[in-house]
């Protein structure tokens, strides 16, 4: 999972076109990823039926562990596939 | 006959079904029929009525304990967390286990009542002390202001302060599953909180230690290769002389990589205070969860009981979950406490016959420290001390054959033969870190089962007493004979 900080913007504006490219690229993964989380651990940990609109502390813990265990997963796959990338 | 049936019969009829099934007389199958027949349902039915019960006693508990899940919570709180340690069972191959018990018993309850948890993974006899002793020492290092932890540049609007850190864990608790788990835990925590602060290397220790044996030195000519642990006598020379400067390279990474980034303040180590506090900061409650874990044939009759008899295990492991949902708390009970916990040792106790408790009563330390303590005799038979020295033996006995091809093969003396080619042999620089693995990992086993066999009580410092606690069932009162905590 890379961060924004890691293209550093330049003041100049012709030279850094792959970097804003990068910088869009980077930015609708990571929008992606957060979706698929969003919809992901939604349906895995809310209930359909609530009464109120805060969350409980089930659900809470629930969607902690499925946040958790998401970025654990997009992590190792992103990874393999690096790898497998590299080697192939 | 024939009337009162004639309904069912006429509408029948017309089917097509044979008239002699109709009106034969209805009859039980033959004997052999009858005892299979009554031996597969009695056992089927057995295990249907076991399992039925264990859900019945688990929707049970998740029901109590549910209305705690449905509370609202705002975003910024965070959940009640406890963490949970299930060391390997000595013997069992497969070190989760213990973690497996934790995951099936009694994890739904915590899940149903909104706790969160955080299972510690060990994978070997004693991983669990030194987790435990490194965090105590770490632990005392920041308190004393040695260490400071890094100051992160992104400030996280919900990171909690070391305060809030410290009361979260004191709210949370920690899970003790087994005795052997215990046993582990309580030795971690006197060695961390007796020991000194320095911070230990085990690697680069071992790697020292290993260096100064006379393993890796050159043979000399018309003396046997040295293939011991011990410093060989007809050496001549200091050792550390002859050693070609290779060797460092194997040892200079682990030297290097362990020097934490130099405080450029003059307290060095020594300096500090070394002594072990009197009596040590407030500390998790814990619960300990009674687990067994039958290993080898002898006990295959245990193992087919259990299968039949899970619900006994349900119950357990969700009493213990209850117990820690529902927060009440006692002392923990040292060595010189007149409650035992143990129900036979409390039998064994007040009879004077010691015959079948013999080898347990030696080791009996009164209170929580004997929690569990009849099944230490299941751990008994599974020490790994005879496999680990054959395999000392073994590899010390190929150890100079290898190193002598790795050397002869690196000096350019000889060419490599065909199979050499083909399965390229070790050099010398892997030879020594393949020793310093196995050795490592050998003397940490025997570590840990030095810790958990039985014989050895749970470790204990006078410096625990007023300051653990153990989680106890509401119902519990004070002359229960349950195990503590369950």
């Amino acid at each position: 999972m890379s961060l924004f900080g890691r293209g550093a913007p330049t003041p100049s504006g012709a030279v850094n076109q792959e970097r804003i490219e990068m910088a869009i690229n980077e930015i609708d993964m990571v929008s992606d990823v957060f979706n698929r989380i969003v919809s992901s651990c939604h349906s895995k940990c809310i209930s359909p039926r609530y009464a109120e609109g805060d969350l409980n502390k089930g659900e809470s813990v629930c969607i902690d562990r499925c946040v958790a265990k998401f970025f654990e997963v997009n992590k190792k796959v992103g990874e393999k596939m690096q790898s497998a990338g590299a080697n192939a | 006959m024939d009337k009162p049936k004639s309904g069912i019969r006429a509408a029948l009829e017309y089917t097509g079904i044979p008239q002699s099934w109709l009106s034969a007389r209805p009859r039980l199958p033959s004997r052999n029929w009858l005892i299979f027949i009554a031996l597969t349902s009695s056992v089927l039915s057995y295990y249907t009525y076991d399992r039925h019960q264990a859900r019945k006693i688990r929707a049970s508990y998740i029901d109590r304990v549910k209305h705690f899940s449905e509370e609202p919570m705002k975003s910024s709180e965070l959940p009640r967390k406890v963490t949970v340690y299930g060391a390997k069972w000595p013997g069992d191959e497969d070190h989760q286990r213990a973690t497996r018990f934790f995951k099936k018993y009694v994890k739904p309850i915590l899940v149903a009542a909104a706790i969160d948890y955080d299972i510690v993974a060990t994978r070997q006899l004693g991983d669990l002390t030194r987790h435990v002793a490194s965090s105590v020492v770490n632990q005392r290092r920041n308190a004393l202001g040695i260490d400071r932890p890094p100051a992160s540049p992104i400030n996280l609007p919900n990171k909690l302060s070391e305060e809030q850190q410290r009361t979260r864990e004191l709210e949370g608790g920690i899970i003790l599953v087994g005795r052997h788990t215990l046993k582990e835990y309580m030795a971690g925590l006197e060695r961390g909180w007796s020991g000194g602060l320095e911070k230990v290397d085990r690697e680069e220790h071992l790697a020292q230690e290993l260096a100064a044996d006379g393993t890796f030195d050159e043979v000399e000519e018309g003396k046997s290769p040295v293939g011991v642990v011990h410093d060989p006598e007809a050496e001549p020379i200091p050792t550390s002389s002859r050693l070609p400067p290779s060797r460092n390279t194997a040892l200079l990474p682990p030297l290097v990589l362990s020097k934490s980034p130099s405080i450029p303040d003059a307290t060095s180590e020594p300096l500090v205070v070394d002594s072990p506090p009197s009596t040590l900061p407030p500390q998790p409650p814990l619960l300990l969860v009674p687990f067994t874990n039958h290993i080898g044939f002898r006990y295959i009759p245990h193992m087919i009981w259990s299968f039949f008899n899970e619900r006994d295990r349900v119950r357990a492991g969700a009493e213990s979950a209850y117990a820690l949902v529902m927060g009440q708390t006692r002392d923990f009970r040292g060595p010189d406490s007149l409650h035992s916990d143990d129900t036979l040792l409390q039998e064994a106790r007040k009879s004077t016959e010691s015959s079948t408790a013999s080898g347990v009563q030696d080791s009996v330390q009164g209170g929580d420290l004997d929690f569990m303590l009849w099944s230490e005799k299941l751990i008994k038979p599974h020490s790994p001390l005879s496999s680990i020295s054959d395999a000392r033996k073994s590899y010390y006995s190929t150890l100079p054959s290898r190193l002598a091809t790795a050397r002869q093969l690196a000096r350019g003396e000889r060419e490599m033969t065909k199979e050499e080619e083909k399965n390229p042999p070790a050099s010398e620089v892997e030879l020594r870190a393949e020793r310093l693995a196995k050795e490592s990992k050998w003397r940490a086993q025997e570590e840990g089962w030095n810790i958990v066999r039985p014989g050895t009580g749970v470790r204990w410092a006078e410096m625990f007493r007023g300051v653990l606690k153990v989680f106890k069932t509401p119902e519990e009162d004070g002359g229960s004979t349950e195990a503590g905590g369950v």
